[in-house]
């Protein structure tokens, strides 16, 4: 090496060797600068103000999900399905906003689907305000709104739709919603999933942390709802968390393969024992009860679940469709799934179709006059809330749109020497609702 | 070591030395901070993700020059209804996945992969790599050769984005030598494993901007340049090309090649009846002596000369070389880990695929390569 130097004069190698260390330290300091690695980036890239990563690593024996992800920094995905949803925007971004789950560690995921109202702009400002507010804590992680629709696949015929046989197909496009939403949405970096309706009218703010600690594979909270005075007070709203039966898997058997099993019709009598009527008002909040299928209101999961392949079944898997056929193949992969009949939340009401009929029947007789004295007192002590429900139940659990102008009219011809409008424009049934009042209240009897 | 004459030496020669050192240094920070030099046109910086919780797909902004504390992520909208899936990818700018389960990794593959001539920069990688000490090795050797690529290659050879992810599950048999993982007992375990890890790195990756996924076996080390293109332009569900195999032919005394996939194929009458008489947790397997099934393999469909682009429909399908339409992803059909009509893995997702209505597609006179050890 040394001979490789020409030997110059003193003072040719002292500037030389200053020279050097001028732009060697330069160099360094620039290497080392205490921050952000930004402060070199215009070195690199000239005009340019930021350089580009391509490369992620992750490992997924970092986000298994443990009963205290909120210690552990675990990051929970949030996906909301929604469809013509806009009236339920402010109670849905009020639940949002209360949540106790750092919500720096939330990543929000909408599907809008199919939507012919605003859902989309006032989701979107929403949202955008939060980001934008001046408190950090407010401030949530990865917020994804996508929009896919799926078209309209369904029979247009209104006996069809509400009837027991259009319900396998409803399912289907509901599931194929939810499975385009998960896949969209879903990174290497989450822990947790949890899925959420947007007509949820009361749940715990500390639902997700509550969920959590039992650190299942799957869990749901009982879902119940409101219920004006002349049918009771309150109702089991999701009948689609169930634990398997005899009965059901013998009827399964003689299904064929397309076939999807609904609960809550007198077509298909299967004798589950349904979380909902499990309910005991004063019973430990705490107590699980091992299930297999599960309802979409309120579901959380770890993210393995959704990760090794469990989806929302958009074709009958094991004789089921998405939720159910969730909880199904949740369980067929060894999954543990587990509902908490004695911790409820509360779905919004709105008139289901048998509502309807109930009034249709007695739009014959003086009945109706006093029901609908009952019904005008309860809508001045609810107006907001009859407000809201102008719009139909509005996520991709809910109606099509068609759906709900055909029973609107339907509505409108019985109710039309009423006053008032909103009873008329409240229609549409839940998902799993439309046709399932009856049933529930013979089989409530039942169990109580 | 100690000599007495080094401070005589190290006297008359010390300006010169630590130039050298000086200039050493130099080269050295150089180095170190050159890497991100040579960095992407305001075009590919256009498409970046503003925040690092952003879809995998994307790259990402590294940091804001402004510097400070990065605000909260955007809200960001995607419309999947203008997610074009079309027999012209490359006109209409659609964005491909490329999956690849990695338990070793092979030069050939990864000189092959760069050679695929689809712009890479509409192409994403994703690896998923099991924690096993082969898996270390193969995620290291990987990173060397990513790093090589995006950070020192030519702007056209960098590839979008790339995720390597390791796995959360030790994989059921250590050994990945080819006799002892074809060994049929072994094979339900092995499958539902390689389902699951399919699975993982296709869920965490596909994001909402993908058009088409290519599943790519880390052991296929020859294809086409053009195959993502030839294979997008039959515009199917599901395309599979035929899986060959180079190998030395003793008898000929001459290199010669073999058909390897035996995962491709139509359902068969005696395959039915097996089914039929097996219980829930049974699986069919294909290519066992002791299970004839006599289903038609596309691997002995393959005819020499003729049109590449001739199409067969198919039941099952292998992964070694796969491309699917994004859409039958987002609807759900996925690798089963558990017996789905009494198959598994690639085979349940082309059972699962039809049931959702999707078609599997095969390509018997066109071929890939399959490594040979």
């Amino acid at each position: 090496m040394r001979a490789d130097i020409p030997m110059g004069t003193r003072e040719e190698t002292h500037s030389r060797f200053l020279l050097t260390a001028l732009v060697s330290l330069l160099l360094f300091g620039l290497f080392v600068w205490p921050g952000d690695s930004g402060s070199f980036s215009w070195l690199g890239s000239g005009s340019e103000d930021f350089q580009l990563e391509t490369v992620r690593y992750y490992d997924l024996s970092n986000v298994q999900g443990t009963a205290k992800g909120w210690e552990r920094e675990e990051r929970i995905l949030i996906c909301v399905p929604l469809r013509d949803a806009e009236v339920h925007m402010p109670m849905f971004f009020g639940h949002l906003l209360n949540l106790t789950y750092p919500h720096h560690l939330i990543d929000l995921a909408f599907l809008v689907s199919d939507s012919k109202d605003n859902t989309l702009a006032v989701l979107e400002r929403e949202l955008t305000a939060i980001q934008a507010s001046t408190d950090p804590s407010k401030h949530f992680g990865e917020i994804s709104i996508i929009e896919k629709d799926f078209g309209q696949k369904v029979n247009q015929d209104v006996e069809s739709r509400h009837g027991f046989a259009a319900q396998a197909s409803r399912r289907k496009l509901m599931a194929q919603a939810r499975n385009w939403l998960l896949s969209a949405a879903l990174r290497p970096y989450h822990s947790w999933v949890y899925w959420r309706d947007v007509d949820v009218e009361t749940a715990p703010t500390t639902i997700l942390e509550d969920l959590m600690r039992h650190n299942k594979d799957v869990i749901v909270p009982n879902v119940w709802r409101p219920l004006p005075d002349w049918l009771g007070g309150e109702q089991p709203y999701d009948l689609n968390s169930w634990a398997e039966s005899e009965t059901a898997l013998a009827l399964a058997d003689t299904l064929d393969e397309d076939a999807v099993i609904v609960e809550g019709y007198a077509e298909y009598a299967t004798w589950r024992p349904h979380l909902a009527y499990l309910r005991d008002p004063y019973g430990d909040p705490d107590m699980e009860m091992e299930i297999d299928g599960v309802g979409g209101v309120s579901i959380l999961a770890k993210a393995k679940v959704f990760r090794y392949g469990v989806h929302f079944p958009a074709f009958s898997f094991e004789k089921h469709a998405e939720t159910e056929a969730f909880g199904k193949m949740s369980r067929r992969m060894g999954f543990s799934v587990v509902g908490l009949p004695h911790y409820t939340i509360w779905h919004l009401y709105e008139p289901s179709v048998d509502d309807i009929k109930h009034m249709e029947v007695a739009n014959s007789g003086q009945q109706m006059e006093q029901e609908r004295l009952a019904r005008e007192k309860e809508e001045k002590e609810k107006a907001m809330k009859e407000q809201k429900m102008k719009e139909s139940f509005g996520d991709a659990t809910g109606q099509w749109e068609k759906d709900k102008n055909e029973i609107q009219n339907l509505a409108m011809q019985e109710n039309k020497k009423a006053e008032e409008q909103p009873a008329a424009g409240q229609q549409g049934g839940p998902a799993d609702g439309p046709a399932n009042a009856a049933p529930k209240e013979e089989k409530k009897e039942d169990t109580q | 070591m100690a000599r007495p004459l080094g401070p005589v030496r190290l006297k008359r020669t010390s300006p010169g030395t630590i130039a050298v050192g000086i200039v050493l240094v130099i080269v050295i920070l150089y180095l170190l901070v050159s890497p991100s030099a040579p960095d992407f046109s305001a075009a590919r910086k256009a498409t970046a993700a503003l925040h690092p919780l952003s879809p995998p797909t994307s790259p990402f902004r590294k940091s804001s020059a402004v510097g400070g504390k990065a605000g909260p992520p955007p809200v960001t909208r995607y419309n999947l209804n203008n997610v074009t899936i079309t027999n012209d990818p490359v006109g209409n700018r659609e964005n491909v996945l490329v999956l690849t389960p990695m338990a070793r990794f092979y030069q050939e593959y990864w000189d092959n992969l760069l050679k695929l001539s689809y712009p890479h920069e509409l192409i994403t990688l994703g690896f998923i790599l099991p924690k096993t000490k082969e898996g270390n090795a193969a995620t290291v050797e990987l990173q060397k050769q990513i790093a090589k690529i995006q950070k020192h290659g030519l702007e056209k050879e960098r590839f979008k984005s790339i995720i390597i992810l390791r796995q959360d599950f030790d994989p059921p048999i250590p050994s990945q030598d080819e006799s002892e993982r074809h060994k049929m007992a072994n094979q339900k375990a092995r499958r539902a494993a390689m389902a699951k890890a399919r699975n993982s790195l296709l869920f965490t990756t596909l994001g909402p901007d993908t058009s088409w996924v290519l599943w790519l076996d880390a052991d296929i080390i020859e294809t086409p340049p053009t195959l993502i293109q030839d294979l997008a332009s039959h515009s199917k569900p599901l395309t599979v090309p035929n899986c060959f195999q180079r190998f030395y032919n003793a008898e000929k005394k001459a290199m010669d090649e073999r058909p390897y996939d035996f995962n491709n194929w139509q359902d068969s009458p005696t395959a039915q009846e097996l089914a039929s008489k097996m219980g829930k947790d049974d699986i069919l397997l294909e290519g066992y002596a002791d299970m004839a099934t006599y289903r038609a393999l596309m691997a002995y469909m393959y005819e020499a000369g003729a049109d590449i682009h001739t199409e067969v429909p198919l039941d099952g399908v292998g992964g070694t070389a796969l491309l699917v339409k994004a859409e039958v992803h987002r609807d759900g059909a996925m690798f089963p880990a558990f017996p789905f009509y009494h198959l598994i893995e690639t085979e349940g997702f082309a059972k699962m695929a039809k049931r959702l209505g999707w078609q599997a597609t095969g390509l018997p006179n066109y071929k890939v390569y399959h490594y040979n050890e």
